[in-house]
């Protein structure tokens, strides 16, 4: 196998094994329990996003797929910041302490 | 003129004259813009800051190479079957000797990327440092483990 | 030859940057509270983006890309931790409680 080959074989094998990351994360955005546990979620897709478009990069050898990647992580981190300042001030809602218990049950 | 910008600059016209710019020939270059730079060291720069520079790489070094061990750490745990058993997660308050703020936000990020522990607040008297752990058998092994692993080499590098 | 090398070595940060995120999800889903949950993102989540952004530095023979996969790279890996530790600060202020597994919470103690 020459080496194009074999990079076009790794980037077919990553993009299925993140679609697999990116469902099991949505499971756990689905799930909840709480607002900071969606928060971290949805920050995780973020980086499996920018994982996604880097090997998109590669696989088509369209390298302007870089900076929307650079500018995704960067949109995501002042996404997580905002969210951070917004779960701090809103404190705790009545509605998401019961389910932590719930979940430890399982 | 620092010996580590020195050192960027000739390796970027060794990429340049060999008129190929991708990352092996940019550290193949790099390199022999050291080897140089170690030749005649005695007219180019100072030794200290050549003892600063090799301090902030290694560094730099450590954090890449406790960031690997880190991931390594934690994904071996997540796959492990018998998680629950595993996990013994602990706030602890980590007694700050870093005294800047620059060291303390230094130290804080490091601890974030190093096995199992993920920094959470700072006191308001910037005294305690509250690192979140997966797993704390023993309190004062793990405050003595970053006392003397990163919070000393931050010192080292700033002091 | 040196083109050949680097295919093999981008396609292998690849794979290794797809297996670090599929095990930060699934870390994401199997960790107990908020707290372990934020470790697998953090850091096993980071290093898969942060290997795909390599693969691309390794595989591109071009300068000024190179260099954007690079800041791209250490742009990531700098804000990663900031992120985290604002969520768990934010979490802790809020007064959302670690898992029943935590045993020892110098923080709750000291408020």
């Amino acid at each position: 196998m020459s080496g194009s080959e074999f990079l076009q074989w790794a980037a077919t094998i990553s993009l299925g094994l993140l679609t697999f990351a990116f469902l099991l994360t949505i499971i756990r955005i689905l799930r909840g329990p709480t607002l900071p546990d969606r928060v971290l979620a949805l920050d995780m897709l973020v980086s499996i996003g920018i994982a996604y478009i880097a090997v998109v990069a590669i696989k088509t050898d369209f390298s302007l797929y870089l900076d929307v990647a650079i500018a995704l992580g960067l949109v995501g981190f002042l996404a997580t910041v905002a969210f951070a300042r917004y779960v701090q001030h809103r404190g705790l809602k009545r509605l998401d302490e019961a389910p932590s218990g719930k979940e430890a049950q399982k | 003129m620092n010996r580590a910008a020195l050192a960027s600059v000739l390796a970027l016209i060794w990429a340049s004259i060999t008129g190929n710019f991708s990352l092996p020939n940019l550290i193949l270059g790099g390199a022999i813009s050291l080897l140089a730079l170690w030749l005649v060291r005695k007219d180019v720069s100072s030794p200290h800051y050549f003892r600063k520079f090799r301090l902030a790489g290694s560094l730099t070094l450590l954090f890449f190479y406790e960031l690997l061990l880190s991931a390594s750490r934690v994904a071996i745990l997540v796959l492990s079957p018998n998680l629950k058993e595993k996990l013994q997660p602990g706030i602890i308050a980590f007694p700050l000797t870093a005294k800047s703020d620059v060291e303390i936000t230094l130290l804080a990020n490091l601890i974030t990327l190093t096995p199992g522990t993920l920094s959470v607040d700072v006191s308001p008297d910037k005294k305690k440092l509250y690192v979140h752990a997966l797993s704390v058998p023993d309190k004062q092994a793990l405050i003595d483990d970053i006392a003397k692993g990163f919070e000393a080499k931050i010192i080292e590098v700033f002091e | 030859m040196i083109y050949e090398i680097a295919a093999y070595i981008a396609g292998v940060f690849l794979l290794i940057g797809a297996l670090f995120s599929v095990v930060a999800a699934i870390g994401i889903v199997r960790l107990p509270d908020l707290y372990t949950r934020m470790h697998s993102a953090s850091k096993v989540g980071t290093m898969g983006a942060g290997l795909s952004f390599l693969a691309i530095a390794t595989i591109a023979f071009d300068g000024p890309l190179i260099l954007r996969a690079i800041v791209g790279f250490t742009f990531l890996i700098l804000t990663a931790p900031v992120s985290a530790h604002l969520l768990a600060r934010a979490a802790c202020l809020a007064g959302y409680k670690p898992d029943n597994l935590t045993e020892l919470n110098d923080f709750a103690k000291d408020q």
